[in-house]
């Protein structure tokens, strides 16, 4: 697994406005937004319902277009990219973690963790290796032919995160990731997030309401109305 | 898991759904297979020659020709040999069980249609053994189960003796099988002089001349050259190649090409409806899904390419099914059906798999490839 770490910032955002446009009604969500990561950190971003969380989280995926504004990542510009560049970009350098799992039902846990592989020119063997390390790495080893709507939130979370790092991607972002679970698979969660922050060097922005899963970050930011609203905190 | 095992898995996660599509495009094809088979077989024209020329009366293939015609369409250049033929119809046993007797110079139907009928010297020699021999296609001698040396006694519709009978006796001589599966062997053939040297009726008259052309004449070219011969006799000719004639003869009852190639058209059309529906109904269902896949990184053309190859996985599916249950019923069918499903059938049938399962899924792929991220997100 790949360390990034950088002089320059991992993530910088400058002058960044992003403004939803319904029929007539104009909502605007960010206005010249800057706001810079460096590689190897864990920043949680918090801040109360339709303060543009998410929004941050899709620009940082590349999945919605900042109306002006640069957005550059471990040195490429994401606002410059087509569709199909900014495909092939997440699947080299972005994992996602989502809420809600996002796994396909119809796949078995080791068959989801290896979607991402499918898109490199990876035989199947070392795929199928990579696959059971980071199965092991979660913490289930062993459960991989397991279909994930069989297993418990905490567990369909835990194959989420082992699809998002199988890749060995340098950038996890990961939306409300302990939003489903319970306080106990929340923390399980959350430790495993922390080693891969400390141990694995993966850069981690993760949106969250709770501010203990916050806690697990070294630093948070908060977000209100489009801006960041005081100094971040950095955990000691 | 492999791109191919991804797409058999999103093609068939509601079983029973899935299950529905692929028997529907397997009764579909196996609709195809039969009437294509129909088309090809016995029945139809495909196996007929288009190098074989037949002389027949222009005012109507009932219509006799003058047997003195044939030293004239001999002795024309680029012809390489011509068989006097008379037809008789008539019944064998029950007045339902039709059979058709083709009577033609044993010698000249070798040279003429030895090929395509399968014809061997030594079957010429033994029908030519004795004036009441025949030969009999193994479609008919299968059907009515007979064998050689047997003896059958066919009652003529309209062909009567010079006595009046109208019951003509033969003795099978041997069984010819044809070039092909598709050669169309449900008929006799006996010795024109023998029919015609008993029949009370229009003697020396024939009912059309087979004949073969030399290898470099072209059979088109040569047909213009016999009708000029006789244009300004009692009797013109017309002169068709075998495919050409049988054409003709089938059109007489109704256009069986046509007929059959509206109700394959109806049923795909109708599948065809059904499968982009159903697939369009399952993509909405699956838009989060293809949301999640395109965040993790597949290419929006990937996607395009996997829902095509879903559809086009179901047809395959289905239609392999549809078109071995034709095969089946092919070889099951009484040989009086003149069913044939060739390589051929089987190839046009393939291609069709392949063109209905791309049209089916182009819809639902181009929608799949068209779905924004954030929209595909929105439907959870």
């Amino acid at each position: 697994m790949t360390t990034l770490k950088t002089e320059s910032p991992f993530i910088a955002l400058s002058g960044v406005s992003k403004t939803y446009r319904t029929g007539n009604e104009s909502l605007p969500i960010f206005t010249n937004l800057d706001m810079t990561i460096q590689g190897g950190d864990f920043v949680a971003v918090m801040g109360p319902s339709g303060s543009g969380k998410s929004t941050l989280l899709n620009l940082l995926a590349g999945i919605d277009h900042a109306d002006t504004g640069d957005i550059q990542i471990a040195g490429q510009r994401l606002d410059h990219m087509g569709e199909a560049a900014r495909a092939a970009w997440r699947a080299h350098h972005l994992g996602i973690v989502f809420q809600f799992y996002n796994l396909l039902p119809m796949l078995t846990a080791a068959e989801n963790v290896e979607l991402p592989l499918l898109l490199k020119p990876i035989p199947a063997s070392v795929r199928r290796e990579r696959v059971a390390k980071v199965l092991d790495l979660v913490g289930l080893g062993g459960r991989g032919k397991q279909n994930p709507t069989r297993m418990s939130g905490g567990q369909q979370q835990r194959v989420s995160i082992a699809r998002a790092i199988v890749a060995d991607p340098s950038l996890l972002l990961c939306d409300e990731p302990t939003g489903d679970l319970d306080r106990k698979s929340a923390d399980d969660v959350l430790a495993m997030l922390g080693y891969l922050n400390r141990e694995l060097g993966k850069t981690i922005v993760m949106v969250t309401h709770d501010p203990e899963a916050a806690n697990a970050a070294n630093r948070t930011l908060h977000l209100d109305k489009g801006v960041f609203v005081e100094n971040e905190q950095v955990a000691a | 898991m492999t791109f191919l095992g991804l797409i058999r898995k999103s093609a068939v996660r509601k079983p029973l759904r899935g299950s529905l599509l692929i028997v529907s495009v397997a009764m579909a094809f196996l609709i195809y297979g039969l009437t294509a088979s129909f088309i090809a077989g016995s029945q139809g024209t495909a196996a007929a020659s288009d190098d074989l020329l037949g002389v027949m009366n222009a005012a109507g293939r009932a219509q006799p020709l003058p047997l003195a015609y044939l030293p004239r369409i001999t002795e024309l250049q680029g012809v390489a040999a011509v068989s006097p033929i008379t037809r008789l119809r008539g019944s064998v046993g029950d007045a339902r069980n039709v059979v058709a007797v083709s009577a033609g110079n044993p010698d000249k139907l070798l040279a003429v249609s030895g090929k395509e009928l399968g014809l061997t010297n030594a079957m010429v020699d033994a029908l030519d053994d004795g004036r009441d021999k025949v030969l009999v296609g193994r479609a008919l001698a299968q059907a009515q189960g007979w064998s050689i040396d047997d003896t059958l006694t066919v009652t003529a519709f309209r062909t009567r003796k010079a006595d009046g009978s109208r019951d003509w006796r033969f003795e099978i001589a041997g069984i010819f099988d044809g070039k092909s599966p598709s050669t169309d062997t449900y008929f006799i053939l006996a010795q024109y002089d023998y029919i015609n040297n008993a029949r009370g009726k229009n003697r020396d008259t024939v009912s059309t001349f087979a004949l073969r052309p030399e290898p470099d004449v072209s059979p088109q070219q040569l047909a213009p050259r016999i009708d000029a011969l006789f244009a300004n006799s009692a009797a013109p000719t017309r002169t068709l190649s075998e495919k050409q004639f049988l054409s003709a003869f089938l059109s007489q009852y109704a256009d069986v090409k046509r007929v059959v190639t509206l109700v394959v058209s109806v049923s795909f059309v109708t599948l065809l409806m059904i499968v982009v529906n159903t697939l369009v109904f399952a993509l909405r269902e699956r838009r989060f899904e293809i949301g999640v896949l395109k965040v993790l990184g597949f290419r929006s053309s990937r996607i395009m390419m996997m829902v095509l190859a879903e559809a086009l996985f179901v047809f395959l599916v289905g239609g392999t099914i549809g078109i071995c249950l034709a095969k089946l019923a092919s070889l099951a069918a009484p040989p009086a059906l003149g069913l044939v499903l060739d390589t051929n059938v089987a190839l046009r049938a393939f291609a069709l798999i392949f063109l209905l399962g791309l049209t089916s899924g182009a819809l639902p792929a181009l929608s799949a490839m068209r779905t924004p991220i954030l929209s595909a997100f929105r439907t959870r």
